[in-house]
């Protein structure tokens, strides 16, 4: 089982002082390496296209998308990381979710965000369900099984909300939205809130796995199950909640998501690989490496555009994805398994 | 151990996502094997779940209500009246599965095939009906590769995608220029598969004869693009005065979206074979970012007493507006029923022959009767020009067809 890894460089509280400088040099060298590239891939980048604006706007451009990427990837992390569920319908659940906005704002007028309110917590329950109904004996058990599991959860869901809406592309607009000129480059508002939505995910899940005593229980269950139920953690509630927990941030992004995207049932799909490759790339389990990884993974895909002048964008990250599982396959951020 | 777990996982579901491509039994020779008797079959084949399915359920619709005028008529003439049955076929827009379901409709008897709204799909139908002697007529269908190989069954009543990319290029000139606005250089933003790649390569040969200057041409994929800013950047430093777009629905909105927050220096944005531009969705979708759009594709004829009716009776039974999509479905069946009428048979080759000598009046636009050149392209095939004007999308180019003339600016300058 994957042990689910916060970000922080974890070292255990009696390790001797010099395995923690230890560790976190290697954090930091990796960071150091990561951050090179970067400047290099700009540099590059600006030397191809000649024009300093059309690179400027792929670094925000790929920030402002790098940050959705992370918000839907944290989800499927935290569910990886606790459950060591490779879960498939996500993306389903994430439509779901964004279905469940669009209703609400077209039957009562209300500001896309505030069905935040409603959209998590129904997406919790949603995920407890799901989990206690369906998966409950498929964590740790073969692939197939899981795999089989939310693939079919996902078709499910994605013809269920075509019986029910239609197939009809949908749109949420958000009142107000505005745009503004970063030192040339367009920022549209609502892309920027869900920007900041994603870094407030990302804090309050860190916070809830490092700081909570709910936390502490997902994490010891995450180490060792059966360490876990020993000292009278309820180990299959643990996992119950943190799918939960899981598909309530599915919820969270789609609700933020939705005045950015077109809404279709099958709106998973779009983002569906994007999201395993920022798992794996930011560490699995790793919820901090997911929002860094969608960043990352944003970046790449604007700045291969540039390169190759807008040939698939996914090769770019697919060679990323392929370099990293050579390289470090327990991703950027992660332990060593 | 955990990544490895995961790329066996994706790999899993690449498999699973690209089918079961088994081959589908061979039919026992369609009807001609069976007794022939009872209501004469079509097969339609279109995508009525996964992501196309609102246009798949429309032109499905489409066929049925032809088949329902020419029973409302009193069937099949020549045969004593025997009635038309629409049998159908769901492709899931996928390739493999459209075979599949092509092979089991001539099974069933169908005496033609009628789809599919996806080239990759209709390359294979294509293959199926080759195989079984069973003529098929393409309603939607933009690739034109599928006519490079000398097939025998296969027809196709829209315009081919070179000859809309050919005509945008023309239509462009022509409206720029009479404007007082030529054109001068266009950058081309497209989908980076056999369509929208097509599609560019197609109009960029035209607008380089007719002396228009191209670049940048910027390709992205359809399937996962969130954002388009930093390519409408692109283009707003290369100082094109003209946008062409050729995307589908959900792109090209978001290529809308790019265009009004970066507010390129444009004249004109020009859809070639667009996959929204033409839309009354997306008059309601993008609102004021669309207005003005142009867009040369295929389309109803919106001129024609007859179209205009067959919409209205469309919109009275399901409440929708029908599609383009939809009217070529509706042609398709016509030229089927018109080709059993002429043999006065079920027999699928004396069909086949029936129907590449037919001449069939269109409710799309045309410039002239649907007739099948010997490689079974519609000659008469005729894209036509239209522009979000007003909250609806207007027939502005060529003259005849108009039903206003076109008004070459962008909405967001003066």
């Amino acid at each position: 089982m994957t042990e689910l890894d916060t970000g922080a460089p974890v070292v255990p509280e009696t390790a001797p002082p010099d395995r923690k400088a230890k560790v976190d040099q290697g954090f930091l060298r990796r960071a150091g390496i990561v951050a090179a590239i970067l400047v290099v891939a700009v540099v590059v980048a600006l030397l191809q296209s000649g024009s300093g604006l059309v690179v400027w706007q792929s670094v925000v451009t790929g920030i402002l998308t790098g940050g959705l990427y992370g918000l839907i990837a944290m989800g499927l992390t935290l569910i990886f990381g606790v459950l060591d569920i490779v879960n498939f319908a996500h993306g389903a659940f994430l439509a779901v979710a964004m279905f469940l906005s669009f209703g609400m704002v077209q039957a009562t007028g209300l500001h896309p965000y505030l069905t935040l309110v409603v959209a998590v917590p129904v997406l919790f329950l949603l995920g407890a369900a799901v989990h206690r109904g369906l998966l409950s004996g498929a964590g740790g058990r073969s692939l197939e099984n899981q795999l089989l599991i939310t693939l079919g959860l996902s078709l499910l869901l994605e013809n269920g909300l075509q019986m029910f809406f239609g197939a009809e592309p949908k749109t949420i607009t958000l009142p107000g939205d505005f745009q503004f000129s970063l030192l040339g480059a367009v920022v549209a508002g609502s892309r920027l809130y869900a920007f900041l939505g994603a870094v407030v995910l990302g804090g309050l899940l860190f916070w809830l796995l490092r700081r909570t005593r709910l936390g502490t229980a997902i994490r010891a269950v995450a180490a060792n199950a059966p360490g876990a139920a020993l000292v009278g953690i309820n180990v299959r509630r643990m996992h119950t909640l943190t799918f939960a927990i899981g598909t309530a941030c599915a919820g969270a992004a789609a609700v933020l998501a939705g005045p950015l995207v077109t809404v279709t049932p099958t709106l998973g799909d779009q983002f569906n690989i994007t999201a395993f490759v920022v798992v794996v790339l930011g560490g699995m389990g790793n919820v901090a490496g997911a929002l860094v990884g969608g960043l990352l993974i944003g970046l790449v895909e604007q700045l291969t555009t540039i390169y190759l002048g807008g040939q698939s964008s996914l090769l770019g990250v697919f060679v990323v994805f392929v370099l990293v599982l050579f390289l470090r396959p327990q991703g950027l951020f992660g332990r060593r398994a | 151990m955990s990544a490895r777990k995961l790329v066996a996982a994706l790999g899993a579901c690449a498999l699973l996502a690209t089918g079961c491509g088994g081959s589908a039994p061979m039919g026992a020779g369609g009807a001609a094997a069976g007794r022939d008797e009872g209501p004469v079959k079509i097969g339609a084949l279109h995508p009525v779940s996964g992501s196309n399915a609102v246009d798949g359920l429309q032109m499905r619709r489409g066929a049925q209500l032809a088949v329902d005028a020419i029973n409302a008529a009193g069937g099949i003439k020549s045969l004593g009246g025997r009635k038309v049955e629409l049998v159908t076929g769901d492709t899931q827009g996928k390739a493999d599965i459209g075979q599949s379901e092509a092979q089991r409709l001539i099974s069933a008897g169908a005496v033609s095939l009628v789809g599919t709204y996806q080239s990759a799909v209709s390359t294979n139908v294509a293959v199926v009906a080759e195989r079984n002697r069973v003529p098929f007529v393409m309603d939607v269908t933009a690739s034109d590769a599928i006519f490079a190989h000398g097939y025998r069954y296969s027809f196709r009543v829209q315009p081919g995608s070179k000859a809309i990319a050919t005509a945008a290029a023309q239509y462009l000139k022509a409206v720029s220029d009479q404007a007082g606005k030529p054109v001068r250089k266009v950058a081309f933003l497209h989908e980076q598969s056999d369509f929208g790649s097509g599609a560019a390569d197609a109009f960029n040969a035209a607008a380089k004869q007719l002396g228009i200057a191209i670049g940048p041409n910027i390709s992205y994929d359809a399937t996962t693009v969130s954002d388009l800013t930093a390519q409408v950047t692109q283009v707003k430093a290369s100082g094109a005065d003209v946008l062409a777009v050729a995307g589908y629905y959900r792109d090209s909105l978001l290529a809308a979206k790019a265009i009004a927050s970066v507010k390129p220096d444009l004249n004109a944005v020009w859809g070639v074979s667009n996959g929204a531009y033409d839309q009354p969705k997306f008059v309601a979708d993008a609102a004021a970012l669309g207005n003005l759009y142009f867009s040369a594709n295929y389309h109803y004829d919106a001129t024609n007493p007859e179209t205009v009716a067959l919409r209205e009776k469309y919109q009275k039974q399901y409440g929708d507006p029908m599609r383009t999509g939809a009217v070529l479905s509706y042609d398709a069946v016509q030229v089927i029923a018109h080709g059993v009428e002429q043999a006065a048979s079920t027999d699928p080759e004396k069909v086949r022959d029936a129907i590449a000598a037919a001449q069939v009046a269109p409710l799309t636009v045309g410039r002239g009767p649907i007739q099948f050149a010997p490689n079974g392209d519609n000659r008469n095939a005729f894209p036509v020009l239209m522009q979000v004007r007003d909250g609806r999308v207007q027939q502005v180019y060529p003259p005849e067809k108009a039903e206003s003339r076109p008004d070459y600016r962008v909405a967001w300058r003066p």
